[in-house]
């Protein structure tokens, strides 16, 4: 009896777990349907691992003070935005900020790990070399809508 | 009992002070500045780095200057030149993370030029730079 409890309570943990992994589609499977940048602008991923280390913290993601999406376990998503300068920041317990400049048709790779906290946990943004993030990306779920939007 | 409760109290104690102190790193210095950009960019002067090396900054953190890693010219600083790295990203950490450029003078290397505020962080320690030129 005490075995089946066990199970079922293993069970139970893994699943809560894998519910909060990102699901969508597989980067390497839409880079067909990725939009161009428009002159002038640039793009910004967001991305994080698969790590199952603080994957209950999933806070949203705020680039010049908007949200643009959630930093979610093994997801991905990016913006497109005008060249310039920019500060993102995930609302957490301690905000801990990124700046950094975007250039006209420049890409820029933001990667999400959450770390401890005082009280709670907490995710810190950095920003990633393009080659490190384009070797992560394709095994990441996309979670934004900026694809979806563009297809209607 | 004794013993384990005493290494359990240090461990918490340990743990509560070092995330006490990654939660209020000191804020990165800066003053404001605006680069005099090189015209036109696709000419621009290139080095590499012939040698590694290790950047000690107030705030704590340190970073590592990779050797062979190469860095185009983008402007000037009265401080000295402004160097942002080719094909890969760096940046500086305090409080808060800043991507950031090179800024060189007399091959030291004697802060960095922070593109997303267009301030001027000093290096209160300047570090000597082993520069080649690069195709």
């Amino acid at each position: 009896m005490k075995r089946i409890a066990r199970m079922l309570i293993a069970g139970l943990a893994v699943s809560s777990l894998l519910a909060g992994c990102a699901s969508g589609v597989k980067h390497a499977e839409m880079a067909a349907s990725m939009p161009t940048l428009k002159p002038g602008e640039g793009r910004i991923y967001f991305l994080r691992s698969a790590s199952m280390f603080g994957a209950a913290i999933q806070p949203d993601i705020r680039l010049n003070s908007q949200v643009v999406g959630e930093s979610k376990p093994g997801g991905f998503f990016f913006v497109d935005r005008t060249a310039g300068k920019y500060v993102a920041a995930a609302s957490t317990e301690t905000e801990k900020t990124l700046s950094f400049m975007l250039d006209a048709g420049e890409t820029k790779y933001v990667r999400s790990s959450p770390s401890l906290g005082l009280m709670v946990g907490r995710v810190v943004l950095e920003l990633e070399t393009p080659e490190k993030a384009k070797e992560e990306l394709a095994s990441l779920s996309y979670t934004g809508d900026q694809v979806k939007a563009a297809a209607k | 009992m004794t013993s384990f409760s005493f290494g359990a109290r240090r461990l918490w104690l340990a743990t509560g002070f070092s995330l006490a102190l990654s939660a209020c790193a000191p804020m990165i210095a800066t003053t404001p500045a605006t680069v005099e950009l090189m015209q036109p960019a696709a000419t621009a002067k290139r080095v590499q780095l012939l040698a590694p090396a290790q950047v000690k900054l107030d705030t704590g953190y340190s970073r590592d200057l990779a050797a062979k890693s190469t860095w185009s010219q983008v402007g000037r600083l009265p401080q000295g030149d402004v160097y942002r790295p080719v094909g890969t990203i760096l940046t500086i950490e305090g409080r808060h993370v800043h991507e950031a450029y090179l800024v060189v003078r007399n091959k030291t290397l004697v802060g960095f030029y922070l593109p997303g505020e267009q301030n001027y962080s000093p290096l209160t320690t300047a570090v000597p730079l082993n520069l080649g030129e690069s195709e």
